[in-house]
């Protein structure tokens, strides 16, 4: 016999009207949950609303300020640098208090109005925590002589190489990105802007210069000539690093350190991101920052200002180094103390100055929508 | 037969369609309007700027390498429709007729597969199609050789995502033509000499095409916007519109450029099926005719 759901409902005692009751009793139960179990945000004296990449939004970072402050953080998650600066910049900063996004996107939010300016006065404690790379003027934060926000994490983009397959000398250059040998066996990183940067410099290509049309000529060849040898254009980090890991992938370009402290923190040592050799003059590496702002909205919120000393502060820079998703370094030189030696070693601090010397500094590119549409034909014709 | 003609002025007619009518406007209309606003418009410094401006426009059709990707989205979309009708269809048909006893428990057993996560199923796939992944592996112990397969981050591995996640419209909508199917006629076709093969063509095959076509358009529209299969097994490599259409949103922040081809992509997938449609009718009225 076909049994109907009538019928399975007769058999069971079960009717529409006690699924209905049975739903109005957890809607009232949510409801009451609601009411009677509310986090911070309803009792909380004062509210921040917080746009920031993923890490900075960790229980363990948020939960001891607000309780702190009495404050209510609200976190709207950013998966796009510049998506997240179009948000603010269409209307949104009014409705946001802090931002923490890559340092050239910070730096443009002062001059748009977008964040405001900082006294490199009221925040000289936390500069004098902070390697002297890093203290004020912070050049890449600087704008007219005024600072816009601190900077809070930051690595070096190379190739990320698993060494149980290749020499880390093979990759003293990104002369492997085009070799036959390694056809199929490249990942590039769709990362908005960073693969692109590391190849335009292989190219003999400052990026982080006004190019004229040979220069961009010069971009779109090398690009052209990574798509050919290339497996995989991944925006994934998982995917990427499972692929770095089983060996299908002999390197990641356009990640570097962000793509593999995390694995290194897991165990997987024999991953590192190194920056290649100066070719022809012209250092090979990129060092990238997010650093953390105050949004102008009107509001000159004192609790923001003091999230931004907190979040940079030692112990909670430990914490935002790292996280479930990647782990990086911090500006915090105090922090380093609170380091243990594998962390030390996952993070890969022994060679972090040498990264620094042999890198540029990844700022504000000017042409770089030009970089992009090339990236998109180049992809296009593929 | 009576039949009522029904007027706007008719107040009940007005309020029964009302409501659909006031969702379309707010949910369809308005926004396509200002998305097609918004590609008149420019960017500056990653802002927008409202000023009326062909700009994007002539980007559009001056750049061949739009249109290139929009051409790989239609190409990939119609044989996306082929596949899933060929797979579909005599799914269909064992629903219908041989496994009818157990209709119901492989229905339900469709819509978990096809209300499971697209995210999930997605990259579900990489662990089987990957170098290392399940299906190697068995290749490998059928003695295959090691790697037989390399099909993870190629169009075919974009094309194996689409078809599992769009397979199942035409299955059901194929299955709901053919359930209604009079088995009379199929019988009378059988007493009137039609061999199983040419009662299937003859009488089968022709009623269930509303959900033939049904579910090629269901798949044909949905596979135009496939973002996460070219994305997640595609590697990125052969990117589709709506790749297309995101970085120009989100990496390069030029919103006038992501509306501008936003709407050739709906334009494209509108004027597909209006030559489709009208394909299918000239046929229909040949037919007719003979």
């Amino acid at each position: 016999m076909k049994r109907e759901p009538a019928d399975i409902a007769t058999r069971t005692g079960v009717d529409r009207r006690a699924v209905l009751k049975g739903m109005g009793g957890l809607g009232l139960a949510a409801a009451g949950a609601g009411i009677f179990g509310m986090p911070r945000s309803a009792s909380a004296a004062e509210s921040l609303n917080y746009m920031c990449w993923e890490g900075y939004n960790a229980p363990t970072i948020l939960d001891p300020f607000q309780k702190q402050k009495d404050v209510a953080i609200s976190v709207d998650l950013i998966t796009d640098s510049a998506g997240g600066f179009a948000k603010l910049a269409a209307g949104a900063a009014k409705d946001f208090d802090l931002v923490s996004s890559d340092s050239p996107w910070i730096a443009r939010m002062g001059p748009a109005g977008i964040c405001r300016y900082i006294d490199d006065k009221d925040f000289a404690e936390q500069y004098a925590e902070f390697y002297p790379q890093f203290r004020a003027p912070f050049a890449p934060l600087q704008f007219e002589g005024k600072a816009t926000g601190l900077p809070t994490r930051w690595g070096w983009v190379g190739p990320t190489v698993n060494t149980k397959f290749d020499k880390l000398e093979t990759w003293s250059s990104y002369a492997p990105v085009f070799d036959a040998a390694y056809k199929d066996k490249i990942c590039l990183l769709d990362w908005g802007d960073w693969p692109i940067m590391p190849l335009a410099l292989y190219a003999g290509v400052n990026p982080y210069v006004p190019l004229d049309q040979a220069a961009l000529d010069e971009v779109r060849k090398v690009l052209r000539a990574a798509f050919k040898n290339t497996r995989a254009i991944v925006a994934d980090l998982a995917i990427a690093q499972k692929g770095l890991i089983d060996g299908s992938f002999r390197a990641l370009i356009g990640g570097g350190t962000y793509a593999t402290s995390s694995l290194r923190m897991k165990g997987h040592d024999y991953i590192q991101s190194i920056v290649p050799e100066p070719k022809n003059g012209l250092k090979q590496g990129i060092i990238w920052m997010e650093a953390t702002g105050l949004i102008e909205n009107g509001r000159d919120s004192k609790v923001a200002a003091d999230f931004l000393k907190y979040i940079v502060s030692p112990e909670v820079a430990k914490q935002l180094s790292i996280t479930e998703a990647t782990c990086n370094l911090v500006p915090n030189a105090k922090a380093e103390a609170l380091f243990s030696d594998a962390e030390k070693k996952a993070l890969q601090m022994d060679y972090m100055w040498t990264a620094w010397d042999n890198s540029h500094f990844h700022t504000v590119a000017p042409n770089i929508d030009d970089m992009l549409a090339i990236w998109q034909e180049e992809l296009a014709a593929r | 037969m009576r039949t009522d003609s029904k007027s706007w002025r008719d107040p009940v007619l007005v309020a029964t369609v009302a409501p659909l009518a006031i969702v379309m406007l707010a949910f369809f209309v308005i926004p396509l309007v200002m998305t097609a606003v918004l590609s008149f418009q420019t960017t500056q410094f990653y802002r927008l700027t409202w000023t009326w401006d062909l700009k994007v426009w002539t980007e559009v059709f001056s750049k061949p390498h739009y249109w290139t990707i929009m051409a790989r989205t239609v190409a990939m979309a119609l044989v996306c429709v082929v596949i899933c009708l060929l797979i579909a269809f005599p799914a269909a048909y064992a629903l219908a007729t041989r496994l009818r006893a157990y209709n119901a428990q492989i229905q339900i057993l469709i819509i978990f597969a096809f209300l499971t996560d697209a995210v999930l199923k997605t990259f579900g796939w990489i662990l089987v199609l990957d170098k290392s992944g399940v299906a190697n592996w068995l290749l490998a112990h059928l003695g295959l050789g090691p790697e037989a397969l390399n099909l993870l981050f190629t169009p075919t591995g974009t094309m194996i995502g689409m078809v599992y996640g769009l397979v199942v419209y035409p299955l059901f909508t194929i299955y709901l033509s053919l359930a209604r199917i009079d088995r009379d006629l199929v019988l009378a076709a059988y007493d009137s000499g039609a061999s199983r093969l040419r009662a299937f063509f003859e009488v089968t095959l022709p009623l269930s095409r509303p959900g033939l076509y049904c579910g090629a358009v269901l798949v044909f529209v949905l596979s135009l916007g496939a973002f996460l299969e070219p994305k997640v097994l595609g590697g990125g490599t052969a990117p589709l519109a709506s790749e297309l259409i995101r970085q120009s949103f989100e990496t390069r922040v030029n919103w006038p450029l992501g509306a501008a081809l936003t709407l050739v992509l709906i334009a494209i997938g509108a004027l597909s099926l209006a030559l489709g449609a009208a394909v299918l009718m000239r046929g229909n009225s040949g037919r007719a005719a003979r």
